[in-house]
Order: structure tokens, then C-alpha cells, then sequence
């Protein structure tokens, strides 16, 4: 039932004008006290959008607009939509990518001319622009942010490895074309049907055969083998591919910047998930499939390391999605709290709800204080600081979701009031980019150096 | 009819394999969620089986003796055992045997078409109405105080069927719900046909695939007299509630040990460095986070197969706020040790998930169930 809006205070709380409440009363304090003093009624997300670099708190603006006007009206119709065979895109998802891309959201990891980022955020991470990118979008519909944002995990390894002609010429030109309202979709293909967080870490690589592997040919290298759960793989218009060296192992592995125009690369099939359903996740095949010299990124055998180094980059943006994700399940709740009434009043006045959107809000804003943290010195992301970021952000965002499910209660399966939807995307968070046990793992094996070191005493 | 222990057994073994062969069988493909003729066919199997009770026909279905301390016990195992199987048809039976029982009890004549015509609504539009439920239900039938008036007040408003749609979750072809109602000034029970409703179904909702949910609301007040006292009404909503409860904890219990055998079998088959993963630290935890929150779950169980007046309500409820929560976190990460293809729908796991999440918002939801705890101790009434 829909409450009627109420003035005064809530239950078990004073009116701002009691005199005991330090609303009013902070106002008659000396001036040293009034400065130091602060009861400002400021909505949080503009508390946190003032603490942020006028550049960066542009372009969270901006995403936070773009995601409310082009992603929100669409992401039920997406996440509802029937399954799509690879290569089809539904329309609405179309128009938005093409959308996307002509406002800048596919191009923003280099500047312009190159790409759309602008010079004035030049002087901070690209990773924290886009972890404060990534938060809005997926506060808006988690499946549509991956849509957008598997572009760019695709496009890193250009970044990360490329020579002068990929990342002067190949990248702007991918980038010019998004621009247009042409989308060139990037993907980013190391999972193998055989073995997923053997991709993900050092100590399972090690013992792990490869399934896709490069052949030398006249002028090239020929890709035989399949990859799966590609986010966007089936809808990319190239790939950046990790496969070993004919007769070598994982030690082997070099990345190709493989064009799915090419004879002998097919999107297999798309799988059903559970959420993030606005953004498929396709099984690649390579028969045959011809990749010129020129399109090895970095050198023969550094793939391994370019993987890593793309991983390290983009743990922290996907602990930025559990943040949006947390606090989209946060708003819904607070948004059912206010308006659901039982006993003649909304929800929120009772005290058992106060605490739960209490835990919520500040399970939420603790997380994306860690990400902006780790965010703000990713200039050269450490492996440490970005799988610590992904695997707790992501799993407290998943217990805020639980929590908000809790508090909608028997409503909360219901498809209507939006939380379920965000607990099915936020679940994918856990899982991908290496699952959060084996971030956890990530953690220790770049700290291990320290952690044998015997003779000296560690800091946290 | 009474039944013993040893008929027990029997009776569970049967409706073991029934749930094996046929519910898990047509529940295959946990991506293809089964069809409403396919639901309506195995239910009437069901009826045919006992499982299921039949108008005039007294027999050992499920809730259909909950006096005896071995029919508890066939119904608890019965559900768990179908809820291993399928949730989803484990859920719409559970419910529409306990309508059944209710309305026997209160003495409400219905005239079901089908095994599933009857669904249930035992709770009220949001939560349990935080300690008032449980005060209202503390009150001796001859308690002479009046009950206060803050909750006399929210039971009403809990109650109101007219103001505030209530979520019911029910197979597509339900034509009656039995519910409880403020009627007059009064609990009451009512049971009332589809049309008389405004009752639209809503979109897909987050698990029990099989079902769907349909947010209901009366259009006019009852008029109809009601053939129960108050005492017997609340009687109603006490069992109606614990019985509730501990199905709604059977049937996650049986679809938790489900995932937790997909996750032993994945585990004992997939490599990872080498080796298999079920012999990672990492894994062998989730693996015992799964089979602990299991075991508790049985234990409770196990002590509730006793007559229902021998149940303390509030016992159940506190089981209930405890178990659920941890049940799902096994199912998490029974997921979670599928890594990738736990999130597949084709896989099962992450149904698995959803129809625990489901279960666990069902019947007031477990926030609801401390408030409820608190109010039944009295401990700060």
C-alpha cells in the first residue's frame, strides 16, 4: 500500500526542531563550533559526488544521466527478453550501444583525439573513471553495464601491450567507428570449456593443457580450439584471444587481436544465466582461423602476463559493479520502505527496518570507499589491492542485496520491485573475473615475497 | 486414518521413489521449467498415490493428520524428499494440502475441480506484523483481557484484504484461495473463489519456475457468515502457520541436498591445477559449509516430527530465522563451487539458489520471524 507523504520525524526519533535535537541546536553554537559541526541535510550520493575530482564528478554526472535516461527504461524488457541465438541483438539493446558509443561510453580508456576521454581526467586512473562509470551503469541494470563494459576488457590488452600501430591506429580507429554510432565491440576470450579459474591463476595454469592453440602459417598463426562464457564474444567485431604455441604450455600463451570476420571463427552459442541476461556470454569456436603477424599483441609468450596485468585492471571496476549493484538494491529498498505502509504508517518508521537500511547503506558506502581507495593509485594496479577489492566488494554487495530481498520480504520475489533481478546480477560478480576464491588466493600469491620473508615484520 | 512409525517408512520410501522417477524426471531440464498440464498430471498422480488429499476421501496426505506424531513426520520427509525433486511442485503441494487440512478443520466446504485448485495464502500482506501476530496468538482462547489496542490495530491492517495486495505464489490454475481475514471487527478465516478477486498474475518472479505469482486483493468485503469461532480461527492460524513453516524448511532442506550432491559430484570431476578441486582447501570448505547448514536443517526437522499441539510455534519460527538464511548460503555456494557453470540455467545450481531465496520470503519472510520470536517469548512485550 502507498504511503501518503507525511511531514515531521520518524518514529522513535526527534522532530529536527526539539530542542535536544542537534538539527536545530548545532546552529547556536560559537562560529569554531558551527565549522566544525556539520548536520547538513545533504543527499549522500552528492556527499560523495563533492569528495570526488571535479573531472571525475563530471563524468559520474554524466553516466549517472545516461544510464538513467538510456539504460533504466529498457533493462526489464532486456532481462524478460526470450534467449537470442549468437550473433542476434535485441533492438532496444542495439540503439543502446549505438547511443553509447556516439556519447562517448565505448571510447573513454584514451583521450581525444584518440578516444573521448577527457584531457582534464588525464590527471587521475583511468581505472577510477571508470569504476565511478562503472557504479552508475550498474546501479541502472547490471546486464546492459557488462553490454558496455566487455568492450573495454576486450580493448585492454591493446592498451596494456600494444605497439605503436595498435594502440595509435587500431584502437582510435575502433574507438572512431563506436564514435559514429557504428559500434566496433571489443571481447576479451581466455576461458576455456575445460577450465575456468585455471585462466585466473598462476599455480592452475601451471598444470593446465591449452584448448586453443596457434599454429605458425605463412604470414601468421592459424586458432584451433574453443573458448566460453565470452561476454559479448558472439556480438564482437574483434577479440582479443590468449592461445599457447603449438606444442608448448600456458608459459606459451600470446594474445591475438583476432577479427570475427575471419573464416573459421563462429559464435557457437550463447548461454541462458541466471541474471545479467542484456549481456550474452558465447562459446567461440576457431577452426582454422587465419590471424596475421601484425595482430599479436605485445610479443609471442607474453600473453600470460598481458592477461594478468588486464585482469589486475579490471578487478577493480567489476568490485565497482558490486557497488552499483549494492547500492541499486539499497534505493529499492529504501524506496519500498518509505512508500509500503503497515499500521497506518510506511515501513520506515519501525525500527527493525531503520537497522536493516542502516546496515545497508553503510555496507555499500564502506565498499565503494575501498574501490575508490584501491581506484585513486591504480595508476599501475597492484594484483593485491584489485582481487582484495573484487572479492570483498563484491561479496558484501551480494549480503546487501540478500538484505534488501529480507526487508521487501514476500514481495521480494517479485520481478515488479526489482530487487531479485539486481541479486541475480550481482551474483555473477562472485563468480567472474576469476571467482572470489581464487582472488583470494590472487591476494596472497602477490604478497607471498613478503609473506616468506621470516626475518621481517609485515604491515597490513 | 493413524499411522505408525513403521507405516511411516514405507509410506516414505514410496513417495521417494515416486518423487525420483516421476517429479525429478519431468523436472529434468532446469531451464525448461515444467508446464501447467505436465504440474497438473503429476498432481493428480500424487492424489492417486495418498500424497495429495482427495475431497471425501480420508486417507495419510500430507498434513492431512498433523494430531500424530508419524503423520508429521510423513509429511515433513514426504516434502523434503519432493522438494529434492522439484521445489516449485514440492511448494504447490504443500500448500494446497495444508488449504485442505485448514478448511477441514474450520469446517468450510469447498468443491475442488482439481488437485490443485486450492491455493493458500497464511499470512498477511507484508511480514508477520512484527511482535503482534505473535501476541495475538499468545492469548489463551479464555484470556478475558482484551488484546492491546496498538496490536489490535496492525492485526487489522495486516489483515485488510481490500487496501493491500497480498503476494501469493500458486500453480497458474487455482480457483479458490483460503485465507485469513479481518472480517468484522474479527480474525477470521475465508475462502474465496478466483473471481471474486482482482488477482493479476505478475512477471516471472525470482524461482519456483513451475508456479507463478499473482498479487491479490479482494474487491468487496466479505458478507458470507463464517461457520468458526475466534478461538477456533486462531487455533487455525497457529497450525496453519507452524505447519507453514516447517514445510516451507522440508522442502529447502530436500532441494539443498540436491545441490549439495551436484556440488560433490562436480567437485570429485573437475580439475583445477592439476588436481580434482574437491581436494582444494578452498572447495573442501564450501563443501562443508553445505553439508553443515544440511545437517542442522535435518536436526530440526527431526524434532518437530511430533504431534502439532506438542510444537512450540515460536520454536519454529526461530528455527526458521535461523536455518533459512543459512540454507541459502549453502546454496550459494553450491553455486559458487560450479564456478561458471553454477551460474548456467541449464546447469541447475543457480535454480537451486532461487527457489531457496523464494522459500525463505515465503510465509512472512525470516525478518519478519525475529519480531515474531521476540513478541512469542514476551521477552520485551
Amino acid at each position: 500500500m502507498n504511503a501518503p507523504k507525511r511531514d515531521g520525524h520518524l518514529d522513535g526519533h526527534l522532530p529536527p526542531e526539539h530542542p535536544l535535537s542537534p538539527h536545530a541546536k548545532y546552529r547556536d553554537l560559537p562560529p569554531v563550533g558551527r565549522l566544525l559541526s556539520n548536520y547538513a541535510v545533504r543527499d549522500l550520493w552528492d556527499t560523495d559526488f563533492a569528495r570526488l575530482p571535479w573531472p571525475l564528478a563530471r563524468q559520474r554526472r554524466r553516466a549517472r544521466d545516461f544510464a538513467e535516461r538510456h539504460m533504466a527504461p529498457i533493462a526489464d524488457a532486456l532481462d524478460l527478453a526470450p534467449h537470442l541465438a549468437p550473433g542476434e541483438c535485441h533492438p532496444d539493446a542495439r540503439a543502446l550501444l549505438r547511443e553509447a558509443g556516439r556519447q562517448g561510453w565505448l571510447s573513454y580508456f584514451l583521450p581525444r583525439p584518440l578516444g573521448s576521454m577527457p584531457w582534464s581526467t588525464l590527471a587521475y586512473p583511468a581505472i577510477w573513471q571508470c569504476s565511478v562509470i562503472v557504479e552508475e551503469f550498474s546501479r541502472s541494470c547490471g546486464g546492459l553495464m557488462l553490454l558496455l563494459s566487455a568492450h573495454h576488457l576486450g580493448a585492454m590488452p591493446l592498451l596494456l601491450a600494444g605497439n605503436a600501430r595498435q594502440l595509435l591506429v587500431d584502437l582510435p580507429s575502433v574507438y572512431r567507428r563506436c564514435e559514429r554510432g557504428d559500434p566496433h565491440l571489443m571481447a576479451f576470450a581466455i576461458t576455456e570449456p575445460g577450465a575456468g579459474s585455471d585462466a585466473e591463476d598462476g599455480h592452475g595454469a601451471a598444470t593446465y593443457r591449452p584448448g586453443v592453440v596457434a599454429t605458425p602459417t605463412a604470414g601468421g598463426w592459424l586458432l584451433n580450439g574453443r573458448k566460453c562464457y565470452i561476454s559479448g564474444g558472439d556480438l564482437a567485431t574483434s577479440v582479443t584471444v590468449f592461445a599457447a604455441l603449438q606444442g608448448e604450455g600456458m608459459e606459451s600463451w600470446t594474445c591475438f587481436h583476432v577479427d570475427a570476420a575471419t573464416p573459421g571463427f563462429r559464435g557457437a552459442r550463447t548461454e541462458r544465466k541466471m541474471g545479467m541476461r542484456a549481456s550474452g556470454a558465447a562459446e567461440l569456436e576457431f577452426v582454422d582461423v587465419f590471424v596475421p603477424h601484425a595482430r599479436v599483441v605485445g610479443a609471442l609468450r607474453q600473453g600470460w602476463a598481458i592477461n594478468r596485468a588486464t585482469l589486475n585492471a579490471s578487478r577493480i571496476p567489476v568490485a565497482a559493479m558490486g557497488v552499483g549493484l549494492a547500492r541499486a538494491a539499497t534505493e529499492a529498498a529504501l524506496d519500498f520502505a518509505r512508500r509500503y505502509t503497515l499500521g497506518g504508517k510506511p515501513l520506515v518508521h519501525y525500527q527493525e527496518v531503520q537497522l536493516q537500511l542502516a546496515t545497508m547503506v553503510a555496507e555499500t558506502r564502506a565498499i565503494r570507499a575501498l574501490v575508490w581507495q584501491e581506484a585513486r593509485h591504480a595508476w599501475r594496479p597492484r594484483q593485491l589491492h584489485a582481487s582484495l577489492a573484487k572479492f570483498h566488494a563484491t561479496d558484501v554487495a551480494q549480503r546487501v542485496c540478500e538484505m534488501a530481498m529480507d526487508l521487501v520480504a514476500d514481495h521480494g520475489v517479485l520481478h515488479e520491485q526489482r530487487v531479485e533481478k539486481i541479486f541475480r546480477d550481482v551474483r555473477l560478480t562472485r563468480i567472474f573475473e576469476g571467482t572470489n576464491q581464487v582472488n583470494r588466493l590472487s591476494l596472497v600469491e602477490d604478497w607471498q615475497g613478503q609473506l616468506l620473508d621470516a626475518d621481517h615484520s609485515m604491515g597490513v | 486414518m493413524i499411522i505408525g512409525h513403521d507405516d511411516t517408512q514405507l509410506m516414505l520410501a514410496e513417495v521417494g521413489r515416486f518423487a525420483r522417477e516421476r517429479v525429478a524426471t519431468a523436472a529434468a531440464r532446469p531451464e525448461r521449467p515444467m508446464g501447467d498440464d505436465q504440474l497438473a498430471t503429476l498432481s493428480s498422480e500424487a492424489q492417486a498415490l495418498g500424497v495429495l488429499p482427495s475431497l471425501g476421501d480420508e486417507g495419510c496426505a500430507l498434513w492431512e493428520h498433523p494430531a500424530n506424531a508419524a503423520s508429521m513426520a510423513f509429511s515433513i520427509g514426504a516434502l523434503r524428499h519432493i522438494g529434492h525433486a522439484n521445489a516449485g511442485v514440492a511448494f504447490a503441494w504443500h500448500r494446497t494440502a495444508l488449504a485442505h487440512r485448514l478448511a477441514t478443520h474450520l469446517g468450510i466446504t469447498h468443491h475442488a475441480s482439481g488437485a490443485l485448485d486450492l491455493a493458500l495464502a497464511p499470512t498477511g500482506h507484508y511480514g508477520l506484523a512484527r511482535t503482534s501476530l505473535a501476541h495475538w496468538l499468545r492469548r489463551a482462547p479464555s484470556d478475558a483481557a482484551p488484546a492491546g489496542a496498538d496490536d489490535a490495530r496492525l492485526m487489522a491492517d495486516w489483515l485488510d484484504r481490500q487496501s493491500c495486495a497480498t503476494t501469493v505464489i500458486a500453480p497458474r490454475a487455482w480457483n479458490t484461495l483460503l485465507w485469513p481475514a479481518w472480517h468484522e471487527g474479527r480474525f477470521a478465516w475465508r475462502l474465496v473463489d478466483r473471481e471474486q478477486l482482482d488477482a493479476p498474475q505478475c512477471r516471472a518472479q525470482h524461482g519456483l519456475d513451475e508456479l507463478a505469482a499473482f498479487t491479490v486483493r479482494d474487491v468487496a468485503p466479505a458478507s458470507v457468515a463464517l461457520p468458526h469461532d475466534d478461538a477456533t480461527a486462531l487455533h487455525a492460524l497457529a497450525h496453519a502457520l507452524a505447519l507453514d513453516w516447517l514445510g516451507l524448511l522440508a522442502i529447502a532442506v530436500g532441494a539443498l541436498e540436491r545441490g549439495q550432491q551436484m556440488a560433490v559430484a562436480f567437485a570429485a570431476m573437475r580439475q583445477q591445477g592439476g588436481v580434482l578441486i574437491a581436494r582444494h582447501p578452498a572447495v573442501q570448505r564450501m563443501l562443508s559449509d553445505i553439508d553443515g547448514a544440511r545437517r542442522q536443517a535435518d536436526l530440526a526437522l527431526a524434532s518437530f516430527g511430533a504431534a502439532i499441539d506438542d510444537i512450540d510455534l515460536g520454536a519454529v519460527a526461530s528455527a526458521r530465522a535461523t536455518l533459512h538464511p543459512m540454507l541459502c548460503d549453502a546454496a550459494n555456494q553450491v553455486v559458487q563451487v560450479h564456478g561458471g557453470i553454477g551460474y548456467m540455467s541449464d546447469a541447475g545450481p543457480e535454480k537451486i539458489l532461487r527457489d531457496l531465496n523464494v522459500l525463505k520470503l515465503q510465509g512472512g519472510g525470516v525478518l519478519a520471524a525475529h519480531a515474531f520470536v521476540a513478541g512469542w517469548a514476551e521477552v520485551f512485550a
